[in-house]
C-alpha cells in the first residue's frame, strides 16, 4: 500500500511540475528527472527488489502505468508549450507591412515596339511571314521596280536621302516588296516591318527617321475584297470588335487600284471626338491591288497572279493609341516618358 | 489647289450642302481638304442713305436714316468720313456677324444706332477684288442694287472656297474643268463649261508673228494668237472675285485672262507686249552655257546650257513654262499682244525650277503634266474672254506647232477580270454607264469592255485603270471583306525580331527601357568619342543632302547617341536612367554583292544614377551571355571613352562580343554628362550567332551535394575569375559549381595582400561521395592555386 501511495504522489507531482514548466528546457529536465536513467520512477523500479516475487508483477504494472500516465501529460504540456511558443515568435517577427520600399524596375520595350508587336502578332495568325529589309537600299528597289522611274514626280514627294545616285535611305518599305519576289514564289504572305527616312524636319508630326510596315499577298484570285477583309480583321484584332475599315480611293506608283484606309476611331468608336477631329474615322493605312506593272518588273506573270499591298505608318498609330501629342517624344529617350509603357 | 466652289458648279451642277460635296467627292477619290465660304459674314445688306447728318455730340460722327428695303429706315451712326446721302453702302443689320465681331442694337453718344455701315476693310473683302474709296472709308457701291438685297448675293460674292489634295495621277483635275468633270461624273449631271466661239477681227496671224520651235521633244505644242488694239483695264467683278478665290491677285484684263485660263483649264497660258519682241519672232530653244536671263522678277539667270528659253531675235526673254521675261511684260503702253499656251517637257521644267529656286504656278502645272492635247481648247478660252471682256481684237488665225498629235487610245477589257480584281459584282452595263459620265467611249459586248479615254486623261494605261475608275464611281463603301483563299501559309517572326525579343524580357526584367535613336549622327559626335584617328567607326557613310550638320552622317555605333540621351535625361534632372537600344550600324567599307553598304544589328546599354555601376552593367551583359548558355571570359580594358582601370571585354570562345565599361571622366565632360556614366556594347549578331537552344534538360541528380568553403591569400591586383576558373578546372568533374562568397582587404590579411572564400559544391551523380574522395578533390585545388597564383590557403 505504502507503494501505491509513493507512485500516486509522484504522479500527483508530476502534473504539478509540469503545468509549472514554462518552456521546453524545463520540460527536458524534469523528463530526465522524472523518467530518466537516474530517475524518479526508475528509482522507484529499483526499490523493486525489496518486494517479495508475489507483490513484483503488480508493482511494476503499477509503475508502468504511471510511467505512461507521466509520458502522455508530458506529451500534451510539450505540445502546449510548442503551440505558445510559436505564438510568441510569431507576434516577435511582426512586420509594418505596409513600409514603402524602392520597388525593383521593370523595364519596357519602346512604345514603337510594343505596337509593332501586337501589330505583327496579328498578322502571323493570319498566316503571314515577317521578312526585313536593308535600310540602306538601292535604287532600283526603292524607286524603279516599284514603277516610279527616274524623275517621277513621286520621288520628290518621298523627299529622299541620297548616298549616291544609285544608292537611298530608303523612303518607305515596300522595296522589302520587291526584294521578297525576286527571292520567293507565290502564294506570297509577307509584312516586311522597319525603318524608313524622309527629308523632313522635326517637329510635332514628323520626323526624318520612321518606322513602316509593308504587307504584301500574292497568289492566284485576289482582290480588292480580300485587301478589306484581311484589313478589317486586323483591326478588329487590334482595336476590337466594332471596328470597320473605311477605304477611299487614291493613289500611289506601285497599286492599282489604290486606296486610303480610314479606321472607325477607336476613342469614341465612330461617334466623332477630338482625335478624330469630329470625323468617326481615322486615316492609318494605304494600300491597293499591285499594280500589273510591278509585278511584271519583278518577275511574276500578272495575267497568273494578282496580289495586294499595304503600308502602315507605325509611329502614327502609336501617337493615337496612347494619345501622344508630339512625336518627339518617340525619340528623346526621356525616362519619365518611356516608364509609362509597363 | 483652291477654287471658287461656283466656278465648278457653273460647269457641273451639284445640289447639295458643301459638306455633302466634300464628302461625295472624297470618296469618288478627289480629297477635298477643306470648304470654307469666301467671305465670312452674313447679315450684310445693300442699304441706301436717305439722310445724313451731323451728330450733337460729335463732330465727325453722323446719324443716318438708311433704306433696308423695310417699310422704316434705320438709324445708324457712321463715323466714315466719306459718308454721304444718296450712296448705295453695304449695311450690317442687328443681328450681323462680321469677321471679327457681331452688331448689336445700342447707343452712340446718347443716339441709337440700328447697325453699321461697313469699310471694305471690316468685311475683309481685299482692294483688288472690290476698289472702293481706299480702307479708311465706306466701301461705296458703284452699281445700282434694290436696298435690303443680301451683300453677297447682290455683288455674287456668295461663295465658297474649296481646297482639293489633287492625286499625282490627275494633274489634268489640277483645273476648275477638270474637278467640274470629275463633279458632274459623281453628281450624274452633264459638264457643261458654257463656253461660246472666238470672234475674230480679220487680218492674218502670219503678219503678226512667228514661231519657230527648236526642239520639239522638249515642247510638244506651241500655240499662238495676236490680239490687237488691247484696251487695259480692270477685270469684271465676278473674274477678281475667282480669282481671289483661287488666291490670285487681280492685276488688269490681260494678266487676268492668263490666269484665270490656267485656274480653269489647267493651261498655264503667257501674253508678250508683242511690240518688245524683236523680230516679231518666238524662238523656242535650248539655253546655251552661260547665256544669261532677267525675269519678271528682276532677277538675274545664268544658265547651265539646256534649259528651255523663250527667246526672241535678239536673246532670252522668258524661262520656258517657269516664268516670262521682264522686256517684254504687259504694260500700260501694251498695244498688240501674243498669247502662248504650250506644253513643255515636265522633267526638265522640274530640273531647271528646282536648280534655279524659281517655282510659280506655271511651273508647278507643267512639272505634274500639262497635255498637249487640250492646248486649243485653253487658248479658245483666252481669246473668247477677250471678246467678253472687250480687252482687245482677236487677229484671225492661228500659229498651232504640234508636229506629233497625241490620238485617243482604245483599251479592251474584261467585264468579269474587272469585276473580280474590285471583288465586287458590277455588271457590264453599269460600268459602261460610270465610263461615260467620266467621258469615256465605252462599248460592251458580252465579256469584252471597249473603252476609249478622254483625250484629258492620261493617266488611262490598262484595264486596272479603267477597274479603279468604275469602282471609285461605283463606290469603294460597296467592297465586302473577304478572307483570304487557296494555299494556306505558315506564320513567322523573322530570326533577328524572334532573338530581339528573347533579350527584350531580359532587359526589361533587368529594369532598361528601350529607346529609339536616329539613324544618323554627326561626324562631331564621333569624333566626341576620341577614337584613334585611323579608326573606321571615324568615317562613316555620309548623305549628301542631309537635314543638317548634326544628322550628315549615319551612324557607325550606338554609342555617341546613348552617351547623348543619357546627358539628355540628366539634363532633365531625371535620378535614374537604365537604357537600351537596338539599332542598325553602318560600315562604309564593306560592301555587299548588290553595292549596298554592310548593315550590322548592335545593342547598346546605358546607365546612370544611385544603383548603377560597372558590376551592374556587365551583369547585364553576363545575363544575356548566360541565357545564350556561353560561357563568358573577361579581359580588362576597353575603348578611348571608357575608364581604363573600369572596362572591360567580355569574350566568348575567344571572340570579343561585348565591350562594358564607365565612360571616362573625359568623353564624359565632351558628351556633358555631369554624372558617372556606365555603357556596355553588344555585338547582337555574334549573340543570335552564338546562341544556344535548350535541347534538352538534365536529369536531376539523387545523391546528396556536399559544401566546402576555401579562403585563400591572394596578391591584392589578382583577378578573381581566373582563380576561380582554375578551381573549376582543378575539380574535375566531381565539382559541380563554385561560387565567390567573400573578398575582403585588411590588417589581418597583410599589406598587398587580400582574401578570397570560395564556396564549392561537390557531387557524384552516381554515388554518395566518400570523405577520402572528397578530400582528394580539396587538397588538388589547393596545390593547383599555390603553383598558380602562390595563394596562401588559411582553410
Amino acid at each position: 500500500m505504502e507503494n501505491q501511495t509513493q507512485i500516486t504522489q509522484l504522479v500527483q507531482r508530476a502534473q504539478e511540475a509540469l503545468q509549472k514548466a514554462e518552456n521546453l528546457k524545463e520540460l527536458d529536465t524534469l523528463r530526465i528527472n522524472l523518467l530518466g536513467k537516474k530517475g524518479e520512477l526508475t528509482g522507484l523500479l529499483r526499490g523493486m527488489g525489496q518486494l517479495s516475487p508475489e507483490e513484483r508483477p503488480a508493482f511494476g504494472q503499477m509503475v508502468n502505468q504511471a510511467r505512461e500516465k507521466i509520458e502522455s501529460m508530458m506529451a500534451g504540456r510539450e505540445k502546449e508549450l510548442k503551440a505558445s511558443e510559436l505564438e510568441a515568435r510569431l507576434v516577435k517577427e511582426a512586420i509594418d507591412v505596409t513600409l514603402p520600399t524602392d520597388l525593383p524596375r521593370l523595364g519596357n520595350p519602346h512604345p514603337i515596339t510594343q505596337v509593332l508587336d501586337s501589330v505583327v502578332e496579328c498578322f502571323i495568325g493570319m498566316g503571314f511571314q515577317v521578312v526585313e529589309g536593308p535600310e540602306i537600299e538601292l535604287d532600283k528597289y526603292n524607286f524603279e521596280l516599284l514603277n516610279i522611274p527616274k524623275n517621277h514626280p513621286a520621288r520628290d514627294a518621298q523627299d529622299t536621302f541620297y548616298i549616291d545616285e544609285n544608292i537611298v535611305l530608303r523612303t518607305h518599305t515596300s522595296p522589302v516588296q520587291a526584294r521578297v519576289m525576286a527571292a520567293q514564289k507565290p502564294p506570297i504572305r509577307v509584312i516586311c516591318p522597319g525603318r524608313v527616312f524622309r527629308a523632313d524636319e522635326v517637329d510635332a508630326t514628323h520626323s526624318p527617321v520612321f518606322h513602316q510596315i509593308e504587307g504584301l499577298v500574292i497568289d492566284k484570285d485576289v482582290t480588292m475584297a480580300d485587301l478589306r477583309g484581311t484589313l478589317g480583321a486586323f483591326a478588329r484584332q487590334l482595336y476590337g470588335e466594332g471596328i470597320t475599315t473605311r477605304f477611299r480611293p487614291s493613289f500611289f506608283p506601285f497599286t492599282e487600284p489604290s486606296t486610303e484606309v480610314d479606321l472607325t476611331c477607336f476613342v469614341c468608336k465612330g461617334k466623332g471626338c477630338r482625335v478624330c477631329k469630329g470625323t468617326g474615322w481615322i486615316e492609318v493605312l494605304g494600300g491597293g491591288m499591285v499594280n500589273p506593272k510591278v509585278l511584271s518588273a519583278n518577275g511574276i506573270d500578272p495575267k497568273v497572279y494578282s496580289g495586294f499591298a499595304f503600308g502602315v505608318g507605325l509611329e502614327r498609330i502609336t501617337l493615337l493609341r496612347y494619345g501622344i501629342s508630339d512625336m518627339r517624344w518617340l525619340y528623346e529617350g526621356d525616362e519619365r516618358f518611356l516608364r509609362q509603357f509597363s | 489647289m483652291k477654287t471658287s466652289l461656283n466656278w465648278i458648279t457653273s460647269c457641273a451642277q451639284a445640289k447639295c450642302t458643301p459638306e455633302e460635296y466634300q464628302h461625295k467627292m472624297i470618296m469618288s477619290g478627289t480629297a477635298v481638304d477643306d470648304i470654307s465660304p469666301l467671305f465670312d459674314f452674313s447679315g450684310v445688306v445693300v442699304g441706301r442713305v436717305l439722310t445724313c447728318e451731323k451728330h450733337e455730340n460729335s463732330d465727325h460722327l453722323h446719324v443716318c436714316q438708311v433704306d433696308v428695303g423695310k417699310d422704316s429706315p434705320l438709324q445708324i451712326v457712321c463715323g466714315a468720313p466719306n459718308v454721304k446721302a444718296g450712296l448705295l453702302v453695304p449695311t450690317a443689320v442687328v443681328g450681323a456677324k462680321l469677321p471679327e465681331f457681331t452688331i448689336k442694337k445700342g447707343k452712340i453718344r446718347g443716339v441709337e444706332s440700328q447697325g453699321m455701315l461697313c469699310s471694305t476693310t471690316e468685311l475683309m473683302i481685299p482692294q483688288e477684288v472690290y476698289p472702293s474709296v481706299g480702307e479708311a472709308g465706306l466701301m461705296i457701291l458703284n452699281e445700282e442694287y434694290a436696298p435690303g438685297t443680301d451683300l453677297l448675293l447682290a455683288l455674287g460674292l456668295d461663295d465658297h472656297v474649296v481646297d482639293f489634295d489633287i492625286l499625282a495621277n490627275r494633274p489634268d483635275c489640277l483645273s476648275v474643268w477638270g474637278v467640274a468633270r470629275e463633279t458632274a461624273a459623281v453628281f450624274k449631271a452633264p459638264f457643261d463649261p458654257q463656253l461660246g466661239s472666238v470672234k475674230e477681227a480679220g487680218g492674218d496671224i502670219r503678219d503678226y508673228a512667228r514661231v519657230d520651235v527648236e526642239n520639239s521633244a522638249l515642247c510638244p505644242r506651241y500655240q499662238a494668237r495676236v490680239v490687237k488694239n488691247i484696251r487695259l483695264a480692270p477685270s469684271p467683278l465676278w473674274m477678281r472675285a475667282r480669282l481671289h478665290a483661287a488666291g490670285m491677285r487681280a492685276i488688269n484684263n490681260i494678266v487676268d485672262i492668263t490666269n484665270y485660263v490656267m485656274l480653269e483649264t489647267g493651261h498655264p497660258m503667257h501674253a508678250f507686249d508683242l511690240n518688245q519682241v524683236k523680230g516679231r519672232h518666238i524662238i523656242v530653244r535650248e539655253a546655251a552655257p552661260d547665256e544669261t536671263l532677267t525675269t519678271l522678277d528682276g532677277k538675274k539667270h545664268r544658265m547651265q546650257g539646256g534649259e528651255l528659253l523663250i527667246c526672241d531675235e535678239n536673246g532670252p526673254t522668258g524661262l520656258a513654262g517657269i516664268m516670262g521675261g521682264l522686256e517684254s511684260e504687259i504694260t500700260e503702253n501694251t498695244q498688240e499682244i501674243l498669247f502662248e499656251c504650250a506644253a513643255f517637257d515636265r522633267t526638265l521644267t522640274r530640273i531647271v525650277s528646282r536648280r534655279l529656286g524659281i517655282r510659280t504656278e506655271s511651273s508647278g502645272r507643267f512639272e505634274k503634266g500639262v497635255n498637249p492635247a487640250t492646248v486649243q481648247a485653253a487658248m479658245d478660252r483666252a481669246c473668247e474672254l477677250i471678246n467678253l471682256l472687250n480687252a482687245g481684237d482677236v487677229v484671225s488665225g492661228v500659229i498651232d506647232l504640234y508636229p506629233n498629235p497625241v490620238s485617243p487610245m482604245s483599251l479592251t477589257c474584261s467585264v468579269k477580270r474587272i469585276a473580280h480584281r474590285a471583288g465586287v459584282d458590277i455588271k457590264g452595263e453599269d460600268m459602261v454607264d460610270i465610263l461615260h459620265r467620266l467621258d469615256f467611249e465605252a462599248s460592251l459586248n458580252g465579256d469584252t469592255l471597249t473603252v476609249t479615254p478622254p483625250i484629258h486623261r492620261t493617266d488611262i494605261e490598262m484595264e486596272d485603270d479603267v477597274c479603279e475608275e468604275v469602282l471609285r464611281l461605283y463606290g469603294f463603301e460597296h467592297i465586302p471583306e473577304t478572307l483570304l483563299r487557296g494555299e494556306t501559309t505558315p506564320g513567322k517572326d523573322s530570326p533577328y525580331r524572334l532573338m530581339k525579343r528573347r533579350y527584350q524580357r531580359t532587359l526589361s526584367a533587368l529594369g532598361f527601357d528601350e529607346i529609339f535613336n536616329f539613324s544618323f549622327t554627326s561626324q562631331k559626335q564621333l569624333d566626341n568619342l576620341g577614337l584613334p584617328a585611323e579608326d573606321a567607326r571615324l568615317s562613316p557613310i555620309k548623305i549628301k543632302n542631309p537635314l543638317g550638320e548634326d544628322t550628315a552622317v549615319m551612324r557607325t555605333t550606338l554609342a555617341p547617341d546613348m552617351l547623348k540621351t543619357l546627358a539628355y535625361n540628366i539634363a532633365q534632372r531625371n535620378e535614374e536612367a537604365r537604357l537600351y537600344e537596338f539599332g542598325t550600324i553602318y560600315d562604309a567599307f564593306t560592301r555587299t554583292q548588290e553595292g549596298l553598304f554592310a548593315e550590322k544589328r548592335a545593342l547598346c546599354l546605358g546607365a546612370y544614377g544611385e544603383k548603377a555601376d560597372f558590376y551592374q552593367m556587365r551583369d547585364a551583359v553576363l545575363t544575356m551571355l548566360e541565357q545564350a548558355r556561353l560561357r563568358a571570359d573577361i579581359q580588362k580594358g576597353g575603348e578611348a571613352y571608357h575608364h581604363p582601370g573600369r572596362s572591360a571585354r567580355i569574350l566568348v570562345n575567344g571572340k570579343a562580343i561585348a565591350l562594358v565599361g564607365e565612360v571616362h571622366p573625359a568623353a564624359a565632360e565632351r558628351f556633358n554628362l555631369t554624372r558617372r556614366c556606365f555603357i556596355a556594347e553588344v555585338d547582337f549578331e555574334l549573340l543570335s550567332e552564338l546562341f544556344e537552344s535548350l535541347d534538352a534538360v538534365k536529369a536531376l541528380p539523387k545523391t546528396p551535394a556536399v559544401h566546402r568553403d576555401l579562403a585563400l591569400v591572394l596578391a591584392k591586383e589578382q583577378e578573381l575569375l581566373p582563380v576561380l576558373r582554375e578551381i573549376e578546372k582543378a575539380g574535375g568533374r566531381l565539382l559541380e559549381e563554385v561560387r565567390l562568397f567573400d573578398v575582403f582587404e585588411g590588417e589581418q590579411v597583410g599589406q598587398g595582400k587580400k582574401s578570397a572564400a570560395f564556396s564549392l559544391k561537390l557531387r557524384d551523380p552516381e554515388k554518395t561521395l566518400e570523405e577520402a574522395e572528397i578530400i582528394k578533390v580539396i587538397e588538388k585545388v589547393k596545390k593547383k592555386l599555390k603553383d598558380a597564383f602562390q595563394a596562401e590557403i588559411r582553410s
